[in-house]
């Protein structure tokens, strides 16, 4: 065929890993890194984390990386940094940080910080001061613009939003890659058919993953929205790793379970770069190679629509898979979609333990018999 | 007897349903004493209620006359759905017994007009199919697959697995227990493999095309035909021909006779659509009704009354293309009948065998011929707009808005550890700690981030080994804490095999030898497990009924599950002994070898894996669960004889009071 009309068509395929995204999630609650500054001061974690990213980096020429702030009352991008709604002053200090805007970021209360920019050193391999320079600034800016107030009215930090944050960067990420179905890249005479005598590489699609390094409890609370981003990671095969420093692991552990993801709580936060060069660096490519570390017992409960609590057993809408801690709900309406809503047949029946005494008396017809479907499920108990 | 406030004619009154003798529906008025409405259930012949978005939760019964009833109790909703409920099942019952002697009563459920309240929404239709309806769908009512044992003993058959299950688990049955009520037991928990195992069995095989399936055999020298009679009667059904050819013939010619000469007459190539060459027998007596129609007069009409034009191919004759000066077209003309006879009998036996076949496309009452839907179907769509989207939508609420969604910081689980500074505090301390990192990065251009990591490699063991208030961030120690933790949860994983690809691969006996024990071992402790985790089903199942008639049952449950763990201990007991004798046996390997080297190898016997410890741990979970089931039990039953104490200390009381 090349013969007849005298054009060279090949595709050349890549033998090197694909390119590697990833994102970390770091969570900044200022409680808890206060609570742990006796044992892991931010600072250290920070130096940790970036020498991990440089790793990251290192480990592979095309190799990116995102890192989300998740604050107390906001997700804040720490790299790279965002362009668009942040005003930025003329200044005279040079683009130090070839495209990234870094320089001046404007405050909510109207007052503005420009942070002095660090001397580029000579001796440190550029992408990796560009990252340092960028999560430095932005992240003592974020955490300036954090007022007591902002720290008094919530325990916890927005990690749903940080979550969506970084599935959305994911997502964007992965289209700029391969503009073309990551599907068709797979069936190199697709490649072909639009192509003009260009010998073309075939496209390798972006792998991603996403770390969230938590040290904050009370998550449940944003049981639906970290739900639907887990679901979403699952979707697109995006493993969601979790290193816990601290706090409650009730929805984070699904998290990782649910996305094949590796979970750890490390039981000597101190040897934080260890915990994540071992457990952390491979990326999906090569954990098919390995077996990597198991998080053994997940508690996979649920927490209630309606309080946020975590139950054992919950009632559960037949149309909108809302779950319920109590079976009275105000009007037997679903308090998210409205359906109606019968759920004094799911309740199980109080354990009748004393055989009955043979007494005349009648039974009221139909008394229970709405719904004859309603099986009480058994439930395991959890680890603990 | 169900009694519940009900306004009738807007007065406030007691509805009731009387279960007593004849079923029957009352309402009598808060004033009165007698019902002022009394409706017997077979007289009624609609129910309907008030869908449950409504604001008003009522009823109306027709029967001779409409009766609305409005619920007026503040557990209006609730008592609507007891009352509709329990009437629905009254009336079906009714019916029932009705249809079985009379004839249904014409279908008058049919809302008519509208009647005077729009927001009356049909509940059910009542009609006299309901009857038949239901009792179908009785064959797969819960009670009676509980009862069928035939089905029960068919769908062991059929599921070997199964069937190894419900073995193991009646050996193991405590005595107390009897067949039956294991029985129920074990099928409680498996209604629905009954429920499909009855529906797989009850369809059953369709016609088929008997001709090409009856073949004459050659038996010592003479034609053998083994035909049973439903295939005789089959092609008789789908070969009228054949039915003619008999009734004219068979008086005169043997039976026998008649069928081995018709199998090897021109008569059936032509029916089956086989070529008749020269060569063929010659049968004078069947040859003659050759060119006889297979379908006579009397065969059903099976051609569609109406072909749609654009199926028509007859219909190309419209659009003559010759009368243009085309050259006829050849593709799509009508075939004459001896060009490809076999296609037009397959063709015609398929339309044969699909008339007897309910249609699974169409609705089983539409009326019959081209209706719109299918007149709708051969449109070409892709060439209209599309339709509407008639999907219903799910109005979800702002959750945030129904509860408070934040935490307050003094409700939140780590609310103790965090109370310990202000916000004030916190500020300080993260941004002190922040600001040492970036002092020192503007003043050395960058961190420098050998240092602040705190990995010194060449840090002597001796600095280590001095007390320190505070462990140094990446100090040795901390990481090899961390290398080890890591280590082992790699070990888990490996372990518990949780790759389900190499989880397949490995066999029972690969998984036994990781834990260090027998697969003879293993396999009977997976038994174990298996039969254990069933009881508890049974335990949960039945304690959870509330049916005080199956106390007993509960108690002797509890008993088989301490059975279980008597069987747990065995096992953990033998696979101890197990252990001990592989030890026996490595030491005095090791003895040999000391005396034949005159060299001590180094042996730990803790290091040989297995035994009770193994066998203990893969068990826990399940200890755990019969455990819980035990303790929930024992409290409920200490409740329960709390109360029935306190109840008849009362009795007592009002007797002595008399
Ligand atoms: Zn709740
Ligand atoms: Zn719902």
């Amino acid at each position: 065929m090349n013969a007849i009309d005298g054009t060279v068509r090949q595709v050349k395929t890549d033998d090197t890993p694909p390119p590697s995204l990833l994102a970390i999630v770091l969570d900044t609650n200022p409680h808890a890194w206060a609570h742990l500054s006796s044992t892991l001061p931010l600072s250290s974690a920070i130096a940790n984390l970036l020498v991990f990213i440089n790793a990251h980096l290192a480990s592979g020429n095309a190799n990116e990386v995102a890192v989300i702030a998740s604050h107390s009352r906001r997700a804040q991008w720490l790299y790279p940094t965002p362009k668009g709604p942040i005003s930025h002053h003329p200044s005279s200090n040079g683009d130090a940080n070839g495209d990234i805007e870094m320089n001046g970021v404007s405050h909510p209360n109207g007052s503005t910080t420009t942070t002095t920019p660090a001397k580029e050193n000579a001796n440190k391999y550029r992408p990796f001061s560009t990252v340092e320079n960028a999560i430095l600034s932005n992240l003592s800016n974020l955490l300036s613009s954090t007022t007591e107030s902002d720290l008094a009215s919530t325990p916890t930090t927005l990690i749903g939003g940080a979550l969506s944050l970084a599935l959305t960067h994911i997502a964007k990420s992965t289209l700029l890659h391969s503009p073309v179905d990551p599907l068709a890249s797979d069936n190199p005479l697709s490649a072909l058919a639009d192509s003009e005598s260009v010998a073309r590489t075939q496209r390798i699609p972006l792998t991603s993953r996403i770390l969230i390094i938590s040290v904050s409890g009370d998550l449940a609370n944003q049981y639906i929205p970290v739900m639907n981003s887990i679901f979403a990671a699952q979707r697109k095969r995006i493993p969601i790793d979790i290193l816990k420093l601290a706090g409650d692991t009730v929805l984070l552990q699904q998290a990782s379970d649910a996305t094949g993801g590796v979970y750890m709580k490390p039981e000597r936060p101190e040897g934080l770069l260890q915990y994540l060069m071992m457990a952390f660096l491979p990326d999906a490519v090569a954990r098919r190679s390995l077996v990597m570390p198991s998080a053994g017992g997940v508690d996979f409960r649920a927490a209630c629509f309606c309080h946020r609590k975590v139950v054992d057993i919950g009632y559960v809408c037949s149309v909108c898979l809302s779950i319920f801690c109590e079976p009275n709900l105000p009007g037997n309406l679903c308090l998210t979609c409205g359906s109606y809503l019968s759920l004094r047949a799911a309740q199980t029946a109080t354990p009748a333990l004393v055989a009955r005494k043979k007494k005349k008396r009648k039974r009221v017809a139909g008394t229970d018999s709405a719904t004859p479907s309603g099986t009480p499920a058994a439930t395991t108990p959890m680890h603990p | 007897m169900v009694s519940v406030p009900a306004k009738f004619n807007k007065q406030d009154g007691m509805l009731k349903l009387v279960a007593e003798g004849a079923r029957s529906v009352t309402w009598t008025p808060v004033s009165g004493s007698s019902p002022q409405v009394n409706v017997r259930i077979p007289e009624i012949t609609n129910l309907q209620q008030t869908p449950a978005t409504a604001a008003k939760a009522s009823i109306r019964i027709t029967a001779k006359d409409n009766y609305t009833f409005t619920f007026s109790s503040g557990n209006a909703r609730e008592d609507q759905q007891l009352v509709t409920n329990t009437l629905r099942q009254w009336i079906e019952a009714a019916k029932a017994s009705q249809s079985a002697g009379s004839p249904a009563t014409p279908a008058a459920n049919l809302d008519k007009g509208g009647g005077q309240s729009g927001a009356m929404a049909m509940a059910r239709a009542i009609a006299g199919a309901a009857a038949t309806t239901r009792s179908e769908e009785d064959t797969y009512d819960d009670a009676k697959l509980l009862k069928d044992v035939e089905l029960q003993r068919s769908l062991l058959n059929s599921s070997p697995a199964l069937r190894q299950r419900f073995d193991q688990a009646l050996r193991d049955k405590p005595d107390t227990i009897t067949i039956a009520q294991f029985a129920t037991q074990f099928w409680g928990t498996r209604v629905h493999l009954l429920r499909s195992h009855a529906a797989e069995k009850a369809q059953g095989l369709g016609t088929y095309n008997v001709l090409s399936v009856v073949k004459p055999q050659h038996v010592d020298g003479s034609i053998k035909l083994n035909m049973t009679k439903e295939q005789i009667q089959l092609i008789f059904a789908q070969h009228p021909l054949v039915k003619r050819v008999y009734n004219e013939n068979v008086p005169q010619i043997k039976e026998g006779e008649f069928w081995s000469r018709f199998f090897y007459s021109r008569l059936i190539k032509k029916l089956r659509g086989e070529k008749i060459t020269d060569t063929d027998n010659l049968d004078p007596k069947l040859d003659k009704y050759l060119d006889f129609d297979d379908d006579d007069g009397q065969a059903r009409q099976l051609t569609m009354p109406t072909v749609p034009r654009i199926i028509d191919i007859a219909g190309n004759e419209q659009n003559h293309s010759q009368k243009q000066g085309n050259r006829p077209d050849w593709t799509m003309q009508p075939n004459s009948y001896d060009k490809v006879p076999i296609l037009r009998t397959l063709n015609r036996m398929s339309e044969k065998m699909m008339a007897d076949v309910p249609p699974s496309d169409a609705h089983q009452h539409a009326p019959a011929g081209m209706d719109e839907e299918t007149y709708k179907e051969l449109q070409l769509r892709d060439l209209q707009r599309s339709e509407e989207d008639n999907r219903v939508v799910l109005k979800i609420k702002d959750q945030s808005q129904l509860f408070a969604a934040g935490q307050g910081l003094h409700t939140s689980s780590s609310a103790a550890a965090y109370a310990k500074r202000t916000p004030a505090e916190v500020l300080s301390t993260i941004n002190h700690d922040m600001g040492k990192i970036m002092s020192a990065r503007s003043k050395a251009g960058g961190v420098n981030l050998e240092t602040v990591i705190g990995v010194e490699d060449d840090s002597s063991s001796e600095d280590e080994a001095k007390p320190r208030k505070v462990v140094r961030i990446g100090a040795r120690s901390t990481r090899s804490a961390a290398t080890s933790q890591i280590i082992k949860a790699i070990k888990q994983r490996h372990l518990h095999n949780d790759d389900h690809l190499a989880f397949h691969a490995a066999g029972s006996g690969e998984q036994a030898a990781k834990y260090g024990l027998s697969q003879e071992l293993f396999d009977s402790l997976a038994m174990t497990h298996n039969t254990t985790v069933e009881f508890l089903h049974y335990f949960w199942s039945v304690y959870l009924s509330g049916d005080p008639d199956r106390a007993g049952e509960v108690g002797r449950l509890i008993e088989t599950l301490d059975k279980s763990l008597d069987r747990i201990k065995a096992i953990a007991d033998s696979a101890e002994s197990e252990r001990s004798a592989k030890i026996d046996l490595l030491m005095k390997e090791n003895e040999a070898y000391a005396k034949r080297t005159g060299k001590r190898r180094r042996f730990d016997p803790t290091k040989v894996e297995g035994g009770a410890q193994a066998v203990n741990k893969m068990v826990g979970p399940l200890k755990r669960a019969i455990r819980s089931a035990k303790d929930q039990f024992e409290k409920s039953l200490h409740e329960a004889m709390a109360q029935t104490a306190a109840l008849t200390s009362r009795t007592s009381e009002v007797v002595s009071n008399h």
